[in-house]
Parts: C-alpha cells; sequence; structure tokens
C-alpha cells in the first residue's frame, strides 16, 4: 500500500506576467493509506492544481511530492511510472475517451503499461464491473453512450490500471442523483474490497460526508482543515468562512442545538442524526 | 499549462494605443506596412526601427514581452537571413569556399551580409509593431469590429464583410478554449500512460490520435453548442445588426492615422534624398 506526502508545496500561474495567480501557498499534507480522503474547498481554492501534483502532472514550484518515501522529482525521467501507480481521473473525463469500442479504450491505460493480453482481458471485466459498466456496452462505440455511461467508460479505463492510489477530480459532478450514488457508490466498494487509497476531490458536502473517511478543505491555495468527518464539520464557523458549506444534516442538528436541545455537534450523516434525535427522545421520556 | 502563446496575446496597460480606435490603429499598420516594403537602405530601417520602439514604448508592453512573442519566429528570421548571405549576388566577393568540389561552390557578398541585415530588421520591425499594435495593444474584438468596419464597403460588392468578422471573431475567442482543452485531454493521456516524446515519427504520430479524436469531436459539440445559442437569441447574419460600442473616430485617431501616412512620406523622402530615388 502506498501513501502520498506533500511538503510545503507551492505553485503559481502565469508566473513573470501580469496575471500571475498563486494557486498553491505551501501546502503539506499526507494522504493515508487504505481510506477515502476527501478534498474539498471553493472554486479556485486549488484543490485541482493539488491533485495534479500528486502524480507529477504538475511540478511544483518549490516542495516536495513524496510517494512511498521517495520524491518523485528526484528522477524526472521516471515520472512516468509514478502514474502508473497514482491513477488520475480529471474533471469530465467523458471528453478523453478516443477510441472504436469501450473494451478498446478501457485498455489503453494497461496497454501502455506493456502488460499482457489475456491480463488485459482480465481487468478490463473487472474494473467494468466496479463501474457498472453492462458487458454488451463493452463492444459499442463510446461515443455512442450517454453522458453518465461514458463517465464510468472512463473511470474504468483509469482503474483498469489497478493504481495503488486513485485520484478523481470531481467524478459526480453533473450527474443526476441516482447517477452519482452509483458512481460513488462503486468507487466505496471498489475501495473496501481493494484496500487501496482513494483521493476524491468534491464540492458537495453530502456526498463527502456519506463516502469519505477523512476530508482536506482547501481554501485560497491553502489548507486549511485536515481531519475525519466529525472533526471537520463540526467547524461550521471555518467551513462557512471558506465560503463552503456543512451538509444539510448539520445544519438542521445546529438549529436544533440552538433551541437548546443536546445533540451532541458532530453529526454530518442523515443516520447519525436519526440516531441522535432518537436518544434524545428517549433519554427525555425516561427522564420523565 | 505548457503553452505559451504570446503572439495574439492582449497586454492591459491603458496606454493611448490601446485606447485608439482599431481602424486608426489599421490604417497606421498599413503605412508601417509599406513603408518597410518601400524602404530600400540602412537609413530608412533606422528611421523604422525608431518609429517601432516609440510605438513600444507609447503603449507601455515590455520590451521582455515584445521579444517573447518574437522568439518562435527566430527560426523563421535566421533562415531568411542565411538564405540572403549565401544566395544573394553582387559586386563585392568576400568569401568563397568550396562545399562540395566541382559541384558546389557558396559565394559570400557584400551585398548578401547587407541584405541578410536588412531583412532581418524589415520582419524584426515589422512584427513587433504590428504584435504591439494588433495584439498587446487591440483586443480580438476590437479588431475584428476595426477590420469590419474597414472592409465596410465591400458590402456593396456583395462580399459578406460581416460573416467574415464574426467568423474571425468566433475563431480568435475560441483560440484560447481549444489550447485549454488540449493541455486537459493531453493531461488526460498522460495520466494514462501516454508516452508522447519518445519513439519514431510514425510511433509519436499514432500516439496523437488518443488527443486528436477527443478535440475534434469536442470541437464539434462546442461549435454546435454556439449555433444553436445564437440562433436561440435570433442571430441572423449583419443586415440590421446594431452595435453597443459604435465606434468613433476622435482627434486622437486622426493624429494617429497621420502620424502614419508621415511615417511612409518620412520613409519615400529618405529614399528621394538619399540615394536619389526618382519619384
Amino acid at each position: 500500500m502506498s501513501c502520498i506526502e506533500l511538503k510545503d508545496i507551492r505553485y503559481s500561474y502565469g508566473k513573470k506576467t501580469p496575471y500571475e495567480i498563486c494557486a498553491l501557498d505551501g501546502v503539506s499534507l499526507t494522504v493515508k493509506e487504505n481510506c477515502i480522503t476527501g478534498i474539498i474547498g471553493h472554486t479556485g481554492s486549488g484543490k485541482s492544481t493539488l491533485i495534479q501534483m500528486f502524480n507529477g502532472l504538475m511540478k511544483p514550484d518549490s516542495g516536495k511530492v513524496i510517494i512511498d518515501g521517495e520524491d518523485i522529482w528526484e528522477k524526472p525521467k521516471e515520472i512516468g511510472k509514478i502514474r502508473y501507480k497514482v491513477g488520475m481521473v480529471m474533471q469530465y473525463p467523458e471528453y478523453q475517451l478516443f477510441a472504436e469500442t469501450v473494451k478498446d479504450d478501457i485498455a489503453y491505460g494497461p496497454r501502455n503499461m506493456g502488460i499482457s493480453e489475456e491480463e488485459i482481458v482480465n481487468r478490463v471485466a473487472q474494473s467494468a464491473n466496479f463501474c457498472g459498466i453492462p458487458e454488451d456496452v463493452l463492444s459499442k462505440s463510446p461515443f455512442d453512450l450517454s453522458g453518465g455511461q461514458k463517465r464510468r467508460v472512463a473511470l474504468a479505463g483509469v482503474m483498469a490500471m489497478d493504481p495503488d492510489i486513485l485520484v478523481l477530480d470531481e467524478p459526480a459532478a453533473g450527474l443526476d442523483p441516482r447517477g452519482r450514488r452509483e458512481i460513488l457508490g462503486g468507487i466505496k466498494r471498489y475501495q473496501s474490497e481493494s484496500k487501496k487509497s482513494i483521493v476524491i476531490v468534491s464540492h458537495s458536502m453530502e456526498d463527502m460526508a456519506m463516502y469519505c473517511d477523512r476530508i482536506a478543505v482547501m481554501s485560497k491555495g491553502k489548507l486549511i482543515m485536515d481531519g475525519n468527518c466529525a472533526e471537520v464539520f463540526s467547524q461550521r464557523e471555518l467551513l462557512l468562512s471558506a465560503g463552503l458549506d456543512v451538509p444539510e444534516i448539520s445544519n438542521i442538528i445546529y438549529a436544533l442545538r440552538n433551541k437548546g436541545i443536546s445533540v451532541p455537534a458532530d453529526i454530518y450523516t442523515v443516520d447519525g442524526a436519526v440516531d441522535a434525535i432518537v436518544n434524545y427522545v428517549r433519554g427525555n421520556k425516561n427522564g420523565i | 499549462m505548457g503553452f505559451d502563446v504570446t503572439l495574439g496575446q492582449y497586454y492591459e496597460t491603458g496606454s493611448v494605443i490601446h485606447r485608439a480606435d482599431p481602424r486608426a490603429k489599421l490604417f497606421f499598420m498599413l503605412f508601417f506596412l509599406i513603408a518597410t516594403f518601400v524602404a530600400k537602405d540602412v537609413y530608412s530601417f533606422a528611421f523604422l526601427t525608431l518609429v517601432a520602439l516609440i510605438s513600444i514604448i507609447i503603449s507601455k508592453v515590455p520590451f521582455r514581452i515584445v521579444l517573447k512573442g518574437l522568439k518562435p519566429l527566430f527560426i523563421i528570421i535566421a533562415f531568411t537571413a542565411l538564405l540572403n548571405v549565401f544566395w544573394v549576388k553582387g559586386q563585392t566577393l568576400l568569401v568563397s569556399f568550396t562545399v562540395i568540389p566541382n559541384f558546389w561552390r557558396v559565394d559570400v557578398y557584400k551585398e548578401g551580409l547587407i541584405n541578410a541585415g536588412l531583412m532581418t530588421q524589415r520582419i524584426v520591425t515589422l512584427l513587433a509593431a504590428t504584435s504591439v499594435y494588433f495584439s498587446y495593444a487591440t483586443t480580438p474584438i476590437a479588431l475584428t469590429d476595426g477590420l469590419e468596419k474597414f472592409f465596410g464597403p465591400l458590402k456593396k460588392i456583395k462580399v459578406p464583410v460581416h460573416e467574415f468578422a464574426m467568423m474571425m471573431t468566433i475563431a480568435l475567442r475560441f483560440i484560447p478554449t481549444l489550447i485549454d482543452e488540449t493541455s486537459k485531454i493531453m493531461n488526460a493521456q498522460k495520466a494514462r500512460g501516454a508516452d508522447f516524446s519518445s519513439g519514431g515519427l510514425i510511433k509519436r504520430a499514432k500516439a496523437l490520435i488518443p488527443i486528436i479524436i477527443p478535440l475534434f469531436i469536442s470541437a464539434f459539440r462546442r461549435a454546435e453548442e454556439l449555433a444553436t445559442a445564437m440562433e436561440c437569441r435570433c442571430y441572423r447574419g449583419g443586415t440590421g445588426r446594431t452595435r453597443m460600442n459604435e465606434l468613433k473616430m476622435k482627434f486622437r485617431d486622426y493624429v494617429m492615422f497621420t502620424l502614419g501616412a508621415l511615417t511612409l512620406a518620412g520613409v519615400i523622402l529618405i529614399n528621394v534624398y538619399a540615394n536619389g530615388y526618382k519619384i
């Protein structure tokens, strides 16, 4: 199992022009193994730039990216190997499909890695299964599919490379609620079966609360919070000041607490809230 | 992003040249263009270089930026200069050396050297001035608006001037979008282990397929969406279309026009007096 360690990463766009923007301003972050880490932040907070550091698509201006104890920029020529280790699904990945059939598109990554054809067949079937792609779709053209299906094919294409760490940039953006559940549920299932590290970038607090084990919060190029869901979502003020929301259910809990109903503050899922409220009601009854 | 497209990039400084009417800039550059081709000797080129330098200073665009924009064209400039050095025949032979005995001999004449120098000067001043007037100091939209007005009279002979201008505006508008898109797709395929920089010519060409296909598809998709959006807003060509910002020539624009004319006149005069050409 692998983990990623970022040390004091800095990066600016448009250096030495009047349009210079500092995207990352000294970010240090450790992505733990065997869990789903969520990265949240407002638009332009540097999330997408940050994750492109993970697999060496971008080189930091300063700071170190350490994967399995090795600085990835020590040998720039071997950066390709890092990309097999850290699989990345970019934003709107459905626009990167190109092959004649879905099967070939999923096989593109593994083929670049030089994996044998028999093994590729296996991997294509496996990752298609995780992403919920039916077998009859595999021999269709990717351009005949719906948007949601294309998204899954793109996701399967990266999963088929069997990376140690899987990084996903807004995997559920622009999908309907059902599509979101299916994609994110597939990722969660993949994680619990493979025990790999997964990083998800998203705007949606609900999704993050539901699927992530740990959460890192970015604001204006800085990492302002890093911890488990309860730790992060209980810091309501800080999240709101970063232009973010808390999950809807946390708002309800907050309102209840303001009315003097003593439920715990660190609740961020509907199930948790139901339990807490039931406990509270029962406690009251027993009290009487 | 890995792409440095400085030629064709607006650089805001708010100078007089930035605010001038695009038509005035077009006329000025037209005069300047004719002047560079009329120019024949060192004096007139010195004069034109001076005009270009003053333009850059007035536009307040840093020299560094202008030079950076010229960098991609360095090879073309160097090639033109070399051609002139080796192939122009003249009176004064400087060096002569044999490349392949009895077959290929290269003579370098003094005239060739001068010609090469002047040619380089011609390209550099022309490019520097054009990039300052048209890309750094004029937004693409203003430029196409200016062009539309400039060629407006051609509408009388049924040339679809407005449509051409609109096509140009759209093309310019989508250059950064497509560049952005290309780098995104490249990144996505790199993340899937694509390698664009090793192997032979055929292998490299093949490696481009995963970029070109998605790029074309997204370009067509964008074109279709744009066409629909324009139709939804009742776009039906230039007839009867009004503008939000009407172009209006002001005093300073007439001054710029006059200065352009004076530059051309200056070069012609230098030609007449220094070289004794007859008008």
